[in-house]
């Protein structure tokens, strides 16, 4: 039986080598959407690992503050712990390197006396030892060590200096030595710099502050249960964290991001799965006196079935191969897009080098080869169960269908209505449960594809050539038609469904932008982007901007990076002070959930929190309820003034004024500005005027229109990887057309031959193929619109509200949704070409006894 | 003489494959076909008949010699000239049918007319009429696999004769049928040929059919044989 399987591969190959192609090319790309999306997915966690690695990889309990910073006088207190063996602080901030644009260096302030090591290399190589280094690092001003890549792709030696910027605030560098942290943790980030602590916070202006204190234990210690007693030790301003559980936040804070992607590249095999079908099943009906001999030659039903099930395997296999590295360059592709969303969204580390590790390829590999399978096994098994008598006989399996298009309707009608039963009752109060019922749907809407094309066509009549006769051609061939249009159904509905779902977030963060977006210019700084919260604005500056002819108004914004005290939801606090803003201006830029915009600044400037609509949903919160934080010295206990829209993150935001941030969480500068100018200013004008005075400053202007673009720019960076696996999905079904259309070529060669002996020319015939792959991308458009718009409503209003927490208004993105719509039909009638011109091929001559 | 409407020049049709040897078929053909005349055609299995009704069709055209349909010199058109010239001047009828089984009765008439771009209305009547004549008026919206095979052949009758072509070819017409409905057909067959005024070059196995026609060629291994006076 195996070399019949060699032979009949062979000949499978020589027979039919694009429908083979095609095959491999559907399952090929279904494979490398779920490695283009494993790959980055694990590549968000593997940077944040990466760089938890580099830094903190010696220590086996980190402590960090609940507001970012922690007083350095915590660490006496850490010490003394009797399981706790060493502690050393460490500064972290990030600083954007002065002069050149989106470099960021990720600082870090160790203390050189600590037990902990890092691996300096100085300038003259090898051979240094580290103890001059070590001296260095605390008698030379600014002595800092950078990655040897970071430093050679600056063009940067031992001994250059470097300007650095945090917040408003510049300070110089100078490269002492060079930090190989790739030489122990591959993945950790090349913008990594090492410098002594104390010169990092006199230079960058962080007296006495530290980030987290690292911490060692004697071998054997319990690390949960010390980290418990340090808490406890330490107060409530104070988290003590495993690497493990470190790892947990990231990941728990890409949770959503990631499973939207997961399921999505899901959609990709789902389509794939439609051709393998498609293909094993035209060839089993090509094939059938084959294996009719074959049986009736002795071989047993197991015997053919695993004949059909070892050709299938080896499409799998192929497509792995294929789609492995296919996967792998659109990760790549995507790497910027994504890793931008990281740094901008979730405010973590941007993913600088992908890697594939071996569990992304098993699960390609298993992807691959289940989906060959299971699209093989059912046309197998019913190939297998047959006896060869009935092998042997024609057989017109189109026919045979018909018939089960109600019954299938039906089983879609009643897994719909289960899925829509077990939703309602049960599925909404879990987290998965959109996602469980999205994809219950979307297995139901195929099965409603026969009788919806049956009933389509079944009016038709043909009055010539035409889309009439094309379809009439699709509707006798129901099977197979049926398929490559279930096929382009999922990924339309898909298409659509992402498509109203990204218009209508866009079309509410228009909304929402023109409603925040009220000042005319703002200010931040360079290292805002990725220190965000620990990037100051210093005070002269402020007074200057606020004393400038035309500024009406300063408003000053401080964020902070908090917990709740339960220590489980992360809040980011914006401190927002307005001066010279009236009340009645502030209340007409709250983007209000609800209640009255008065009495909410009110409540605002008697201490209460405003607090964003993804707080308020993952926190069960509402206006009234008190949000506890947790602060330096203790809980910090504030009354929801009301709850407003926020798309900035999907964690949680707050808002308090400036005087309720300060009493809680103590004095600090701003770490943005806005100016209100008078109204003859126009804002681009001023913010231009300003980059000029300020020229040489580490500061950024941006007039409203500017910044709303900005805004916008990164909301569609996240969802580039979204439109990569659209095209995938796309391409997939449309693969599926064109093996449709080449199996019809086939089958049909005696209709084909009849109508050029009736004098069909080879134009028509192409005509007539090219009218029913367009027709079939109708098809699958309209049931797609159907599915699309339902698939959009659950983004909208079920996992997006569960997952992100956003209230986004349904909007009708009509351009959009139009491109879309052409987008398939072209698509569809340009995979028609092939098999079309193939069909214009058939000749007259070809007509037979058998063909008809 | 009115110049005939196929005429056949010393034709030869040689069947070349790359993977078998060169097979001569058809050599030395001459014929002639007059404008309105029935001709039979007769000969052994494999002598050649079907070849030689696929080169008049233009559907293969001669090695050697010339084939002329309508006047048009079939060996010197492009396949696209053939195509067309064909769809313009012959009607074609199949041992097997060949009909459409996902097209109505009356559909798989009105195919020669759809594609040749008929109007709708002008395609739509003479279909009636042709099917009224045949005695199928009443089941022209029948699926076609519910007829008889003589049902069958009597719409195949009527697909070729559509576009009244000049020249009628029939493979073999009552090759599928019994006797009695064999006969009918074939006197449908000349009836409606001759009464649209259309040549008809037929073949058959049968003497009896084949006396009906005006003259009778035979074929014997690739060479006609000469004609016989009736
Ligand atoms: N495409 C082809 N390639 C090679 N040989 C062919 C081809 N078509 C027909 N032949 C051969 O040409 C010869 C004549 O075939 P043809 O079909 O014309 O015979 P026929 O007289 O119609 O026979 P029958 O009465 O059985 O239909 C046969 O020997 C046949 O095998
Ligand atoms: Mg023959």
């Amino acid at each position: 039986m195996i070399r019949y399987l060699g032979r009949s591969l062979r000949q499978q190959l020589r027979r039919s080598r694009t429908l083979f192609l095609l095959t491999v090319v559907g399952v090929a790309l279904g494979v490398a959407s779920v490695v283009a999306i494993q790959t980055l997915n694990r590549g968000a966690l593997q940077a944040f690992d990466g760089s938890v690695r580099a830094v903190s990889g010696q220590a086996d309990l980190t402590v960090t503050g609940t507001i970012p910073t922690l007083d350095e006088s915590l660490l006496p207190v850490v010490l003394a712990d009797p399981d706790v063996t060493g502690a050393w602080p460490l500064l972290r901030l990030d600083v954007a390197v002065h002069g050149r644009d989106g470099l960021y260096l990720d600082l870090v302030g160790f203390d050189v006396f600590a037990p902990v090591s890092y691996p300096l290399i100085g300038g003259d190589g090898a051979g240094d030892d580290a103890g001059r280094l070590l001296s260095e690092a605390l008698t030379v001003p600014g002595w800092a060590a950078l990655t040897p890549e970071f430093a050679a792709g600056q063009g940067w030696a031992v001994g250059d200096s470097v300007t650095v910027s945090s917040g408003s605030r510049l300070a110089e560098l100078t490269i002492g030595a060079l930090v190989d942290f790739k030489s122990f943790e591959p993945l950790a980030p090349r913008r990594l710099a090492v410098m002594d602590i104390a010169w990092a916070q006199a230079l960058l202006g962080r007296p006495g502050q530290v980030h987290q204190i690292d911490v060692t234990l004697v071998p054997g210690a319990d690390a949960d249960r010390v980290a418990a007693r340090l808490a406890a030790v330490l107060g409530p301003g104070v988290r003590v964290l495993t690497p493990e559980q470190r790892r947990q936040d990231a990941s728990g804070l890409l949770a959503a991001f990631r499973l939207n992607l997961t399921a999505l590249s899901l959609i990709s095999v789902f389509v794939g799965l439609f051709l393998v079908l498609t293909a094993v099943q035209a060839a089993l009906v090509r094939r059938r006196t084959e294996f009719g001999v074959l049986r009736s030659v002795g071989a047993t039903p197991r015997q053919v079935l695993g004949l059909i099930l070892a050709e299938a395997a080896v499409v799998g296999v192929v497509g792995v191969a294929l789609g492995v590295p296919l996967g792998w360059l659109a990760a790549l592709r995507n790497l910027d897009s994504v890793s931008g969303t990281l740094t901008s969204i979730y405010v973590l580390e941007g993913i600088e080098t992908l890697t594939l590790p071996p569990a992304v390829i098993l699960l390609a590999a298993a992807v691959g080869l289940c989906g060959a399978l299971i699209g093989a096994v059912g046309p197998a098994l019913d190939m297998a169960r047959r006896d060869p008598g009935t092998l042997l006989a024609p057989l017109h399996l189109h026919r045979r269908t018909s018939g089960t298009a109600g019954r299938l309707a039906a089983g879609a009608l009643g897994l719909a209505g289960a899925a829509t039963g077990w939703f309602l009752l049960a599925g909404r109060d879990l987290r998965a449960g959109g996602f469980v019922y999205g994809f219950l749907m979307m297995v139901s809407l195929p099965l409603v594809v026969p009788l919806v094309v049956r009933t389509i066509t079944a009016p038709v009549r043909p009055r010539g050539l035409g889309l009439a006769l094309s379809l009439r051609n699709l509707a006798v061939r129901l099977q197979t038609t049926s398929l490559a249009v279930a096929a382009l159904a999922v990924t339309a509905s898909m298409l659509v469904g992402i498509t109203i779902l990204i218009g209508s977030f866009r079309a509410t963060l228009v909304t929402w932008l023109d409603t925040t977006i009220r000042a005319d210019v703002y200010i931040s700084t360079p290292s805002w982007v990725r220190a965000g919260n620990d990037a100051f604005l210093d005070r002269p500056l402020l007074d200057e901007l606020s004393a400038r002819p035309g500024v009406r108004a300063v408003e000053e914004q401080r964020r902070l990076r908090v917990r709740t005290a339960d220590g489980r939801q992360l809040v980011w606090l914006n401190g927002v002070r307005f001066a010279g803003v009236a009340g009645a201006e502030l209340a007409g830029r709250l983007p209000l959930v609800g209640g009255d915009p008065y009495l909410v600044v009110a409540k605002l400037e008697r201490g209460g929190v405003l607090i964003g609509e993804p707080l308020a949903r993952k926190g069960g919160y509402a206006p009234g309820d008190t949000l506890v934080l947790a602060g330096a010295d203790g809980p910090v206990a504030l009354p929801i003034a009301g709850v407003a829209y926020d798309y900035t993150s999907e964690g949680g935001t707050a808002f308090v004024l400036m005087p309720t941030l300060i009493a809680a969480f103590g004095p600090t500068a701003p770490n943005n500005a806005a100016l209100f100018l008078d109204a003859e200013l126009d804002p681009d004008e001023v913010a231009a005027a300003l980059a000029a005075d300020y020229a040489g400053r580490p500061l950024v202007f941006r007039s409203n229109r500017t910044l709303r673009t900005e805004v916008l720019g990164i909301f569609d960076q996240t969802f580039a990887v979204t439109r990569t696996l659209q095209v995938m999905a796309l391409l997939i079904a449309v693969c599926g057309v064109s093996l449709t259309l080449l199996i019809q070529a086939r089958e049909r060669a005696g209709e084909l031959a009849l109508l050029r002996a009736l004098g069909a020319t080879r134009r028509q015939v192409f005509g007539l193929f090219l009218g029913e792959g367009t027709a079939m991308g109708a098809l699958g458009l309209v049931l797609g619109l159907g599915g699309g718009v339902g698939l959009a409503a659950l983004l909208i209003l079920v996992i997006n509200r569960v997952w992100f927490g956003w209230t986004i208004q349904p909007a009708w993105p009509g351009a959009a949704l139009l491109g879309q719509a052409a987008l398939v039909l072209a698509a569809a009638a340009a995979a028609a070409v092939y098999p079309a011109l193939r069909a214009g091929l058939s000749d007259a001559g070809g007509l037979t006894r058998d063909d008809l | 003489m009115p110049e005939p409407i196929l005429r056949c020049d010393d034709v030869a049709l040689t069947y070349r494959a790359a993977d078998h040897p060169d097979r001569t078929v058809l050599r030395g053909v001459t014929l002639a076909v007059a404008p309105g005349e029935a001709v039979s055609l007769v000969g052994r299995s494999g002598s050649g008949k079907s070849s030689l009704l696929h080169l008049a069709a233009g559907i293969a055209v001669p090695t050697a010699g010339r084939v002329l349909l309508a006047g048009h010199d079939l060996g010197s058109g492009s396949e696209r000239e053939r195509t067309l010239w064909r769809r313009d001047t012959v009607g074609l009828v199949f041992q097997f049918f060949h009909l459409l089984p996902h097209l109505s009765v009356a559909e798989n008439v009105a195919l020669p007319g759809w594609l040749g771009g008929l109007a709708g209305r002008e395609v739509q009547a003479r279909t009636a009429d042709l099917l009224d004549r045949v005695g199928l008026a009443d089941r022209a919206a029948d699926p076609v696999g519910r007829l008889s095979g003589g049902e069958m052949q009597r719409v195949a009758l009527c697909r070729a004769l559509l576009r009244r072509p000049p020249l009628v070819l029939a493979d073999e017409p009552t090759g599928s049928l019994d006797d009695t409905t064999g006969r009918e057909v074939m006197d449908l067959l000349l009836a409606l040929t001759r009464a649209e005024g259309g040549a008809l070059l037929f073949v058959t196995h049968s003497r009896q059919l084949a006396a009906a026609a005006d003259r009778t060629l035979r074929l014997v291994d690739g060479r006609l044989e000469p004609e016989r006076t009736a």
